[in-house]
């Protein structure tokens, strides 16, 4: 087997995995009581993740290059990120839920790669000078990284939108510190796996009981951890991109379209980090911030491309 | 009469910096003006991308026409008006990016730096109230302090002991991270600042073996004059292209000298895309190349050197076009075309017709002639660019990376307090509260586990007295 039906197997397991990952997901948030499906979920996108690495790592073989030179490797790398930022929030967080938001965000992305993109924009075409450098992988996968934890973050800002919609809500968590304190007259169970009844039930007898986060609370922290770490990712590859520019062809900054769609996504989700911190701001206004911001970083990524002027025009990519 | 005016004085500056602490910087510390300010640059920029910038006033007159105007106002006369067609120049933006800059530094000056002492002066909490407040608390009957501290050490917290009291945190590096990030901007924003003013580029396109002069300046600021290079010059030695077996271009070479008055050499180096040259801050960056000549040779002429033209073909290719004169009189003569550097050209008579297909090197006979193809030469297109802005700013790209991942990390703190045969435990994090949660809980259910077993002891040991 050559490395090109390697690669044309794997794109399309990539996106089957995917898709039953997905289904394995949702049935499990409707029917929680079926055991096993959570870890099934978690393996289902564990291979998913596999699979597009060894997609990625083929290519790389086949060119001789880093893989991201056109749309098609950046979209399976952009879902390559959307899987691994899941595996690492499900582990850190345990909640095995998140894969209901984030699964078809990675399956929608891998199913444009593989289905809609016709074959001449699949196979691998030769650098042209201008990204003949060791920046292109620093920049681009840095880049790509950051779409794909913006894109996870601001999802899951709007599935807070949807889980809070016609109630108001007060935030916890921000570089303040707002957060983390008792909310008066809620009376929330915890519902944490980490104690057992007979712990919980301890808890429970005494006069003060931990007030643990709810729905919406593990939402939009979640949303604000993952898009905390997208935007430090767009940050370095947005400088990474000026450096390489500076030393390239000596200029860091040249207002070519994708470079300001990207300052515009940074500048949208600063305005959404700051938005946190401000008193008048509070609720649902950040989480509307953030979902805007799901359109800006899909803008940045594609829509700047039809325009088709600029440093980044070179075959529709990046 | 000078105490009056010691006093108008005294009074006059007082008031001054009552109002620029009270009102001024009141204002511009404002998250509120920061977030709009963040938004309206964001909104000018999408503008500068949606727009064409730097068209000539044609352009805008024919897209952007009086009626029916474009989204209902935004006429030819408005766009050039708000500077549209050049945002990123117009008084207006830099203003605003001015403004950021106040705004930052008034916001690290008057929240950030109070709030990184205020995180830095704890307390240990010992009453009931103090813990209450918190979300993350409760009160362990038989808990004991002394299991706590192992416990927070095991999680990587710095831990504080009084008497019957424990301060555990951790993470106070990601208060510090905001303060860095708005330092660092406002080092970008000064580079750029002195990059405006002080630095200058330029374009030259020089024909591969030609000299050249550094004077075709694109932007100087008002400051860059003395730095235009004018006791040396440089050469081109040699400008060549690589292409792929496929025809694609794989790389641009210039192989560049830079000479003094009496034609000494001060350094020489091949350059490339990616590669540029240095000298003396200033910088010589491979962008653009193009056809600068032919050398024929029609019959048995001496060689002849043919300046050629460049074109652009509807669909955007760039082909050059060199014509060579067949007869005495120039009345007639054969067109040469070409679209790269590989040395191949295509030979049309008057007609418009094409006669033959050229390599370099080849004789072929055309229109009664016999044309040789001696060479074809390139020109590199040199960018030349001195920026005193480059270091400062360097600086503040390296601190915004150091100090966003800084903002990354959650700062957690954890009380915890003996009352008699009761143990107050509570906590906060100002980012991560899903894992600070598990945390806690996690010492929670260790905390009541040491407790539970504590109490069974006892009862053993009372059941083993009874007995």
């Amino acid at each position: 087997m050559n490395l090109i039906q390697l690669e044309n197997l794997l794109d399309n397991t990539a996106f089957a995995i995917l898709l039953i990952t997905m289904l394995v997901y949702w049935i499990q948030a409707a029917f929680p009581k079926i055991w096993g499906l959570a870890g099934l979920g978690t393996v289902g996108m564990a291979v998913a993740n596999l699979a597009i690495a060894g997609l990625l790592l083929a290519r790389w073989l086949e060119a001789g290059y880093f893989p991201l030179s056109n749309l098609y490797e950046s979209l399976f790398f952009l879902a390559w990120g959307v899987t691994a930022i899941h595996l690492v929030a499900e582990r850190t967080t345990q909640k095995s839920w998140l894969g209901t938001i984030t699964a078809p965000v990675a399956m929608g992305i891998s199913a444009f790669a593989a289905l809609s993109l016709p074959n001449t924009m699949q196979t691998s075409a030769p650098l042209v000078p201008a990204l003949k450098s060791n920046w292109l992988m620093m920049h681009v996968s840095v880049m790509m990284l950051s779409y794909s934890a913006l894109m996870v973050g601001s999802v899951l800002a709007i599935a807070f939108l949807i889980v809070t919609r016609g109630e108001s809500v007060e935030l916890r968590g921000s570089s303040m510190g707002a957060g983390g304190l008792r909310r008066i007259h809620s009376a929330t169970v915890p519902t944490t796996t980490l104690l057992s009844a007979n712990e919980l039930e301890a808890l429970v007898a005494e006069s003060l009981m931990p007030q643990t986060l709810n729905l919406a609370d593990l939402l939009d922290n979640l949303s604000y951890r993952i898009i905390g770490l997208g935007f430090p990712l767009l940050t370095i590859g947005i400088i990474a991109g000026g450096v390489w520019a500076n030393e390239a062809w000596g200029s860091y900054w040249s207002w070519d379209p994708k470079e300001t769609w990207a300052l515009i996504t940074w500048l949208v989700f600063a305005a959404y980090l700051h938005a946190r911190i401000t008193k008048g701001w509070q609720g649902k206004r950040p989480a509307l911030l953030a979902a805007a911001g799901f359109v800006v970083v899909w803008i940045c990524y594609l829509g700047v491309n039809f325009l088709g002027k600029g440093l980044h025009s070179y075959g529709w990519f990046l | 009469m000078a105490q009056g005016y010691l006093f108008f004085k005294t009074t006059w500056i007082g008031a001054i910096g009552r109002f620029w602490k009270q009102e001024l910087l009141a204002v511009l510390a404002n998250l509120q003006l920061a977030i709009a300010l963040l938004l309206g640059i964001a909104v000018a920029s999408v503008a500068g991308t949606v727009i064409e910038q730097g068209k000539p006033a044609i352009y805008y007159q024919t897209n952007y026409p009086e009626s029916p105007a474009v989204l209902g106002f935004l006429t030819w006369k408005v766009l050039l008006t708000l500077g549209l067609d050049h945002v990123y120049r117009t008084g207006w933006f830099l203003a605003l990016l001015v403004l950021f800059g106040a705004s930052l530094l008034a916001c690290t000056s008057t929240r950030q730096l109070p709030m990184l002492r205020a995180a830095q002066r704890w307390s240990y909490y010992q009453q009931p109230k103090r813990f209450e407040r918190l979300a993350l608390s409760t009160k362990i009957v038989g808990g004991e302090l002394g299991v706590v501290l192992p416990l927070l050490k095991k999680q990587g917290y710095r831990v504080f002991q009084a008497d019957q009291a424990i301060y555990a945190c951790k993470g106070v590096i990601g208060r510090v991270g905001p303060i860095v990030v708005h330092i660092s901007m406002v080092f970008i924003l000064l580079g750029a600042m002195v990059a405006a003013l002080g630095g200058f580029s330029a374009t030259e396109v020089v024909p591969s073996g030609d000299t050249f002069k550094v004077e075709h300046i694109d932007s100087a600021g008002h400051f860059a004059q003395g730095h235009i290079p004018n006791t040396w010059h440089g050469r081109v030695n040699r400008f060549w292209i690589d292409y792929t077996p496929e025809g694609a271009i794989s790389q641009f070479y210039s192989d560049i000298s830079l000479l003094d008055a009496q034609e000494q050499e001060l350094t020489r180096k091949t350059i490339r895309v990616n590669q540029p040259l240095r000298y003396q801050g200033i910088t010589f960056y491979q962008t653009n190349w193009s056809i600068a000549k032919v050398q024929v040779q029609v019959n048995n002429s001496p060689i002849l050197e043919v300046p050629v033209q460049p074109m652009q073909t509807v669909e955007g290719e760039r082909l050059w076009l060199a014509w060579v004169p067949i007869k005495a009189d120039q009345s007639e003569g054969l067109a040469l075309v070409m679209s790269d550097l590989q040395g191949t050209l295509l030979v049309y008579g008057d007609q418009e017709e094409a006669l033959a297909t050229m390599r370099k090197g080849m004789a072929t006979d055309v229109q009664g002639v016999r044309l040789k193809l001696i060479d074809v030469i390139g020109a590199t297109g040199l960018e030349i660019k001195f920026d005193p802005g480059v270091p400062i700013i360097y600086t503040g790209f390296g601190l915004l990376m150091v100090g966003v991942l800084m903002c990354y990390v959650s700062h957690a703190q954890i009380w915890a307090w003996q009352q008699d045969e009761c143990l107050w435990i509570g906590g906060r994090a100002n980012r991560a509260q899903i894992t600070f949660e598990q945390e806690i809980l996690r010492v929670l259910a260790e905390l009541h586990r040491a407790a539970q077993s504590k109490s069974a002891t006892q009862t053993q040991i009372a059941l083993k007295t009874d007995a």
